[in-house]
């Protein structure tokens, strides 16, 4: 169960479908490597997203993390990826 | 006009699905601070993935093209991931992992080429 908890993430085949789905061309596609390390990436955009906005509620003594929260951190979020 | 509802369908499962996975990174990361996340930060939190997906698939596109590729590789996306200095190098060691995995693999398909990698490891 502990293990569960710690691979919380994207799919790689949810990954590939939705980097498909956006790609402007047909032919274009992407390796199981590309896909993976993109899963990976996303994780990462999530987790930054979650954590920066954990702190600015805690900055401003809040209980709870609320969506003007997220919009202080997300120009920042933004520059970074 | 039903390939265009299809694709449709398709998009909104997927932005379902990064819904979920976005609720349960949030949710995890609550628990480590003893703070809860709004349904609303959850939701926009999930819409700006989903549009930066939209971002990252054109980048990727496109490096791969300049590089007279029609498959994106893991190098478009350590290049991708240049913005910020330690994401480039979490990119990368992952990428490493990646191809570790896959030589160890092939190691315990062929044992014969066993005795020259674990040579080279010892090395490294």
């Amino acid at each position: 169960m502990a293990e569960q908890s710690a691979e919380i993430g994207f799919k790689k085949d949810t990954v590939s479908k939705l980097l498909s789905c956006f790609f402007k061309e047909e032919k274009t596609k992407l390796s199981g490597d590309a896909a993976l390390l993109m899963a990976e990436m996303l994780k990462i955009f999530v987790q930054e997203a979650a954590v920066r906005s954990q702190k600015q509620a805690e900055s401003e003594d809040c209980d709870q993390v609320d969506i003007e929260h997220f919009e202080k951190i997300l120009p920042q979020l933004l520059l970074d990826f | 006009m039903k390939m265009s509802v299809d694709k449709d369908e398709t998009l909104q499962r997927l932005k379902a699905a990064v819904h979920y996975t976005v609720g349960r990174l949030c949710q995890k990361t609550g628990e480590d601070h003893r703070r809860e996340f709004s349904r609303q930060v959850v939701a926009a939190i999930a819409e700006t993935t989903f549009r930066q997906c939209d971002i990252f698939a054109k980048d990727l596109e496109a490096f791969a093209r300049h590089a007279k590729r029609s498959t994106v590789t893991a190098e478009d996306v350590k290049l991708a991931a240049r913005r910020s200095t330690a994401l480039s190098i979490y990119i990368q060691n992952k990428s490493e992992e990646l191809n570790q995995e896959q030589k160890d693999l092939k190691k315990k398909n062929t044992g014969k080429r066993k005795s020259r990698e674990t040579e080279e490891e010892s090395r490294e």
